[in-house]
């Protein structure tokens, strides 16, 4: 059995939801995307799962496209949330968990969706945040993620702008802000895997073929190391089934560099379940 | 304002467009990479509008197209941009950091309960976010406010009155009613926070059959109603047509390099009419985008 890193990175991403939570992604967010649909189809099979930018509640789609808000994502459900009840619960705390990604994520697990440099005269501006100020404040658990830990400008000391909130902003932590939402819980990163201990980033996880030494060269703050440091689970053949078949046109890997893309991974197959 | 009377409404794409001004506050129905409404937004640009004040929840080509022919005065959208696909928004993104556009860059929670706010007659609603965020910082009229039951610090965002919200429906009657498919995304809410509606639509069908479909927008909402074909593309309209992905990526392509190949997909495809646009764009791919109902690998073909 053989699989490559976008692969394995939208496992890990999967294994990040519980069973039966109430999950959510933004739009623009492939892997996330990938990752929700193959948690449902392998260990939490009774989780909501809330797709996108189409709100439709348990959707089964033939395909997931390269857009966030195809009809396509909806087939399959036999309701869809209007944009204004998505928003409700999730600011009213009903919604479990939520992935985010950015350009820039800090040690505190605070993202920037909105602009490199300074904000008047960005050096880049990006897209921006979507609902994200506010519902990272209420939602439950947030799964930050990356493709790009190893460009060396993503994983940040702190972020340029703070577009979504993670466990300390300027203002204080989210307990004294009154932030109801946990906050960060995992980052997952094209590299390895981070938790967030007293609200500050710390590896736990590795993929095999990345040193410690690499991580630490191109992450933007000191690396605070697990003790029981280790590998990243691989995938088991029924994780691996449900990649691929989910996302038939490989829209995940647009999120990758094509060097990343090389990262080709081999092993005697692993348990059919990940509990 | 009294609700808008029972009436034929029907009206050109060049006069519907005419009722917005110059500096108007302009939402723009849909998202992402579907039901953006197109037709009008080509025809802002034909009549050259100046000054706007677009707002909006997550937007792309809309946006990116008036932002480049000089269109725009402020953007205030929760993200504009072509997703992981497609990337960055050229033109936006460099107007932006040009600082020829101001960006307010807002939140789809904030834009929804300023929205919601307007539409009861208030003059604000709090929400428990953007504290912590540096969007607080975009936004000097939000204001801190402590709850008078809890304590709560919340924080107050002033009601959005759009002057004028454009939406794009699969098909409407005469007198205005639309009916939409999901994603909804802030049609509903625009069309009753907005001082004016203009609904462009696919088809116009009668009074019946656009009941039996479903009215998603009311006729009392609706100020003009225009048939436009293809109104969307190159974004999506279900139940008719998926996106038209190599469109997009032909416009980011001329919009990512520069005021010569911009000028050039604008000349090609937009100071024309909507007749030359289908024409430029070809009817068989315009075939083509509505077959995606054919079957599953008709469909994921599209988007290979």
């Amino acid at each position: 059995m053989s699989w490559t890193i976008d692969e394995w990175f939208v496992v890990a991403l999967a294994r990040t939801i519980r069973p039966a939570e109430t999950v959510f992604h933004g739009f623009g967010s492939p892997c996330a995307q990938v990752a929700m649909h193959v948690a449902r189809r392998t260990h939490a099979p009774d989780m909501v799962l809330i797709e996108g930018a189409m709100y439709a509640i348990n959707p089964d789609p033939p395909f997931i496209p390269p857009t966030g808000n195809d009809a396509s994502l909806s087939r399959g459900a036999v309701y869809s949330m209007r944009f204004e009840e998505f928003f409700d619960a999730a600011i009213r705390g009903d919604v479990d968990r939520m992935f985010l990604s950015g350009g820039q994520i800090d040690v505190s697990g605070n993202t920037n969706v909105t602009a490199i440099g300074p904000v008047a005269r960005p050096k880049v501006k990006l897209g921006g945040g979507g609902g994200g100020c506010n519902v990272s404040a209420t939602i439950g658990h947030l799964t930050l993620w990356t493709t790009r830990h190893r460009s060396g400008y993503t994983l940040v000391e702190a972020c340029d702008f703070i577009t979504d909130i993670g466990h300390r902003t300027p203002l204080g932590t989210r307990a004294e802000i009154g932030f109801t939402g946990g906050g960060p819980q995992w980052l997952v990163t094209e590299l390895g895997v981070f938790d967030f201990p007293g609200g500050r980033a710390r590896l736990v996880q590795l993929f095999p073929d990345v040193s410690l030494a690499e991580i630490r060269e191109v992450t933007g703050f000191p690396v605070q190391v697990a003790g029981d440091l280790r590998a990243v689970g691989p995938p088991s053949a029924g994780e691996l089934a449900a990649v691929r078949s989910v996302d038939p046109l490989g829209v995940r890997r647009s999120e990758f560099s094509p060097r990343e893309l090389d990262r080709v991974f081999e092993a005697e197959a692993g348990p059919d379940c990940a509990c | 304002m009294s609700l808008q009377p029972s009436r034929d409404k029907r009206a050109s794409l060049a006069d519907a467009v005419a009722l917005v001004s110059d500096g108007a506050i302009v939402a723009l129905g849909g998202g992402l990479s579907a039901r953006l409404p197109m037709a009008m937004v080509r025809e802002l640009i034909r009549q050259g509008r100046r000054g706007l004040h677009l707002v909006g929840s997550a937007h792309s080509i809309d946006v990116d197209m008036l932002v480049a022919a000089g269109a725009v005065r402020r953007c205030e959208e929760s993200y504009v941009g072509f997703e992981q696909d497609l990337g960055l928004a050229p033109a936006y993104r460099r107007a932006a950091q040009e600082g020829s556009i101001e960006v307010a860059e807002s939140c789809c929670v904030n834009i929804l309960a300023q929205l919601r706010a307007a539409e009861m007659g208030l003059p604000f609603l709090p929400v428990r976010g953007v504290r912590g965020s540096d969007i607080a910082g975009l936004h000097p009229e939000y204001a801190t406010i402590t709850c008078p039951f809890t304590g709560e610090t919340l924080i107050a965002v002033p009601a959005l009155r759009p002057d004028v919200a454009l939406l794009h429906a699969p098909s409407g009657d005469r007198y205005g009613n639309l009916h939409l498919e999901q994603p909804y995304v802030l049609d509903e809410r625009f069309a009753s926070a907005a001082r004016t509606v203009i609904a462009t639509v696919d088809e116009l069908v009668s009074t019946e059959e656009v009941a039996a479909s479903g009215v998603t927008i009311p006729a009392h909402l609706v100020t003009a109603t225009v048939l436009a074909r293809f109104g969307a593309h190159p974004t999506s309209c279900y139940p008719r047509y998926a996106y038209d992905r190599a469109h997009l990526r032909e416009y980011v392509s001329a919009a990512q390099s520069g005021p010569d190949d911009l000028g050039k997909y604008l000349t090609t495809y937009v100071y024309g009419s909507e007749e030359s646009y289908r024409a430029a764009v070809g009817a068989e791919r315009l075939a083509a985008l509505t077959a995606w109902s054919h079957s599953t690998a008709t469909w994921q073909e599209l988007f290979r």
